[in-house]
């Protein structure tokens, strides 16, 4: 077992290396650059910058440097941006903020959608499935983007309820709204594969031998369906993980949490090279995680991919 | 608890009560016009992105800026109309060859450390700002300020040390320039010229803005900056004239979004925020304190590819007469962006100071008339629906842009047969494409560096760096370069913008508005100021 996480591990590296070579070269054949403004500067300024972030360099040096000092001093480079502050600056002020609401959505998302799920499955047909099924759809049908504004309106302008927006140091009335927006979509997606996957399992055979064998209802469900029932909701839910970190943006957007999400976009759109590979970096380090939890997870819940 | 303690806890807390019930007393009214003040003196407004830097020689951006004329002070302020006044400078003297500014300090002007503001400190700041190893965006302001040596400077060709600037003692400040400038003066209200406290920049290196370590000399000092969310800067208690200041708080909220940004203005979380276009009539009809809107140093236009690369047709100054004519500005101005702006006939704003634009022929015609001159000038450069005109329009995308350039390709169609294509790109692929002449007609905007109208006029010189188009006319860069030493420069601009008018390089649409949703109990916004450079110090809030 410790030998495949290792192995895991190891594989992981070059699969980073080659996400970053790529999105630096893909960066760099963008148009525009992270100096091209409005006001053009005049040529010996912007050579001047240039210099001094070391883009005057050739690709394969600005490349072999950036390495070398993640490497030797663990430094992702400053903002060419943000002038102020460092990439290193700009992943600790805004990932612990998108891991703590990603976190409290997926967390959400998770128990509320399998709940749902399971409690439609059991009372297939009934008015608890119904009521079950179109919670999903509603929910999935409002992605964040929309959630957020109606959230926004509804909370704030109307019921004066919560604050419209920021983070505060993360207290509970700024992390509702970003949590809610976040989670409905992935909740009603869970509830649905979690409701199928239990109807589908409760249906097999080997239920059908436990319930020959005269155990109950309820062992029958939470003891031997169970397991099997999620084995394709954990494997939907490793990439929501990942998802509800990058796809925060809407949430950063919307509610000025300050997470990472919205230093991923506009790192983008302002070719901010050094902060939109230190957040692919980081992106994809975690990808590569949750992804071989996934598959550990996997491993505890199937003993047919165990042994 | 004891019988002592709590005694001690009542006085402790009746003379709290006594100590706050004597400020609310004193913080009542306003010391000149007698208004109610209200007893909580913070302003929040809505700040559509982070700010650049908090570091006056390198910010680069406009609500950046905003922030910097708070926490720092330069030589010179602007009034709540433009005009300059005091701000670390007490008077100056100019020399008779116009070459050389003193400029006197005062000598209660101190750092919020409580080191005190001197020449030195200004020396510093102005060589680093052209100080190459600095990378300040803004180097080309000093070189626009014409102080001696800061284009060798920047071009490597000299050290910092040999800029045009020398403190003669502590509290005087002499400049060099390289050629008279009539608006030099003027240029040290901007943040690039703020002065730096030398030994904190020393001490921390590029650390000195961080909130631990910055120190400002401003009637604000920063108390928290959460990047992404907020900035929030309070009254600098050692700051000369800290005893006019009324307003003891200002929070900058980052709000990306114009919509959330009015709901949460209209759930009362703001007190300024920018009214999303086509929205000002419906905003002002429901609030009609709040809703505001205001000439500003803005203009917004299209430009034509007259380089090589740009289509034959347009070397045709019929066509470019024509097509200029065929769009009616007033429908753009009135029904799609709606936020009060004028409509452009004249290259340069009629906001500017010191400058009329002059009444151009299209400007006094009417819609039908223009149009009707449109399809002659069109016959007449030999274009009609046997050889129809066509070509691309490329703008960045974003709704607003988008609107008016749906609407202009509409209007041309209708009225002049001619076939507009759109495109729109992202912003960084526009400018270059812009940049690189890859284009028949783009958009373009400007908003003044300072008031006055060389400011707008400049970029249309044939080696202005912003002259996308490419437009080259050996007269009016003649006319351009005159003015910059004239005595009386208002013949000179006039005539540069009716060239302007006959060549039409470019299709001047409207100038910019500042359209806010502003709590009417925000006192002395400077509404009258187009550059919209202000500082919290001239703001109250009233009592409600």
């Amino acid at each position: 077992m410790l030998t495949y996480v290792i192995r895991r591990l190891l594989v992981a590296i070059p699969t980073i290396l080659l996400l970053v070579v790529a999105s630096f070269l893909m960066m760099h054949v963008a148009p525009g650059g992270p100096f091209t403004s409005e006001r053009p500067l005049p040529p010996e300024v912007l050579a001047n910058i240039n210099a001094q972030y070391g883009l005057d360099q050739p690709l394969w040096k600005q490349l072999w440097d950036y390495f070398y000092n993640i490497v030797a001093h663990f430094d992702f480079g400053p903002s060419f941006v943000q002038k102020d502050r460092s990439v290193n600056d700009i992943i600790a002020q805004g990932f612990p903020i998108s891991l703590t609401y990603g976190s409290l959505a997926f967390l959400a998302a998770s128990i509320v959608g399998v709940g749902l799920g399971i409690a439609a499955a059991i009372r297939h047909n009934t008015w608890i499935d119904y009521f079950a099924v179109s919670l999903g759809i509603a929910a999935q049908a409002l992605p964040n983007f929309i959630m957020g504004p109606i959230l926004i309106l509804t909370f704030t302008l109307w019921l004066g309820l919560l604050p419209g927006g920021g983070w505060n140091g993360g207290q509970w009335q700024y992390l509702i709204m970003p949590v809610i927006a976040l989670s409905t979509s992935y909740m009603g997606s869970i509830a649905r594969i979690t409701r199928s996957s239990m109807l589908e399992v409760l249906n097999s055979n080997f239920i059908r031998t436990a319930r020959a064998k005269g155990l109950s209802h309820k062992a029958i469900v939470w003891r031997h369906a169970l397991k099997p029932t999620l084995l394709p909701v954990i494997s939907y839910l490793g990439p929501v993980f990942v998802y509800v970190l990058t796809g925060s943006v809407f949430v950063d957007l919307y509610f000025s949490t300050g997470g990472l999400g919205q230093s991923y976009v506009s790192s983008a759109l302002t070719r901010d090279y050094a902060v939109l590979l230190g957040v692919t970096i980081l992106y994809g380090a975690l990808t590569v995680i949750v992804n071989l939890l996934t598959d550990l997870a996997y491993a505890w819940f199937d003993p047919k991919i165990r042994y | 608890m004891t019988r002592i303690s709590r005694l001690t806890m009542t006085a402790l807390l009746s003379s709290t009560m006594l100590a706050a019930g004597i400020t609310a007393a004193t913080a009542a009214t306003h010391p000149e016009t007698g208004e109610e003040l209200a007893a909580d003196q913070t302003f929040t407004y809505r700040l559509l992105d982070d700010i650049s830097s908090l570091d006056p020689q390198i910010v680069e951006d406009v609500d950046g800026s905003a922030v910097s004329r708070d926490l720092f002070e330069g030589l010179m302020n602007q009034d709540e109309q433009g005009n300059l006044e005091p701000g670390v400078a007490t008077s100056y003297d100019v020399s008779d060859d116009k070459l050389t500014y003193t400029f006197h300090l005062r000598d209660t002007a101190v750092w919020s450390n409580g080191d005190p503001v001197t020449a030195g400190d200004f020396v510093f700041a102005w060589r680093r700002a052209v100080d190459p190893a600095t990378a300040s965006p803004y180097q080309w302001f000093m070189e626009l300020m014409s102080i001696n040596n800061a284009k060798a400077i920047v071009a490597g060709e000299k050290s910092p040390e040999e800029l045009g600037v020398k403190a003669i003692d502590d509290h005087t400040f002499e400049v060099t320039l390289s050629q008279p400038l009539p608006y030099f003066v003027q240029m040290t209200t901007h943040s690039t010229t703020f002065p730096a406290p030398q030994k904190v920049v020393e001490e921390f290196g590029d650390a000195w803005t961080k909130p631990e370590n910055i120190v400002s000399n401003g009637a604000y000092v920063l108390t928290e900056y959460r990047p992404g969310e907020r900035i929030v800067r309070e009254r600098n208690e050692k700051y000369w004239d800290n005893e006019h200041t009324i307003l003891d708080k200002t929070v900058a909220l980052v709000i990306t979004d114009e919509n959330v940004a009015l709901t949460r203005y209209l759930a009362g979380e703001l007190d300024r925020t920018d009214v999303p276009a086509g929205q000002f009539p419906r905003l002002k009809k429901e609030h009609p304190e709040e809703a505001i809107s205001f000439p500003r140093l803005c203009n917004y236009y299209y430009t034509f590819n007259l380089s090589d690369s740009g289509p034959e047709a347009f070397k045709d100054p019929k066509v470019r007469q024509a097509l200029s004519l065929a769009v009616d500005r007033d429908i753009i101005a009135n029904n799609v962006k709606a936020g009060g702006e004028p409509p452009a006939y004249s290259f340069t704003p009629e906001a500017v100071a010191g400058f009329t634009p002059p009444q151009s022929e299209m400007a006094s015609m009417t819609q039908a008339e223009r149009d009707e001159k449109a399809k002659e000038l069109l016959a007449e450069a030999g274009y009609g629906p046997e050889n129809p005109l066509s070509f691309d329009v490329i703008y960045n995308t974003s709704e607003a842009h988008e609107k008016i350039a749906v609407v202009m390709t509409q209007m041309w169609k209708q009225k002049l047969g001619v076939q507009a294509n759109l495109a729109n790109m992202e912003w960084k692929v526009f400018l270059d494409t812009r940049g690189q002449q890859d284009f028949d007609l783009a958009r373009g905007a400007w908003c003044g560096d300072y008031n006055e109208a060389s400011t707008f006029l400049d970029l249309l010189q044939s080696d202005s760096g912003y002259n996308d188009g490419k437009y080259a006319n050996a007269e009016y860069d003649k006319l351009l370069a005159e003015a910059k030493t004239a005595e009386d420069t208002t013949p000179l601009y006039t005539a540069a913008e009716e060239i302007i008018a006959t060549d039409m390089p470019v299709i001047p649409i409207y100038h910019y508005a500042g359209v806010y949703m502003m709590d009417s109990d925000v006192g002395n916004w400077p509404t009258e100021n187009v550059e919209q450079n202000w500082y919290s110090r001239n703001l109250y809030k009233l009592a409600e």
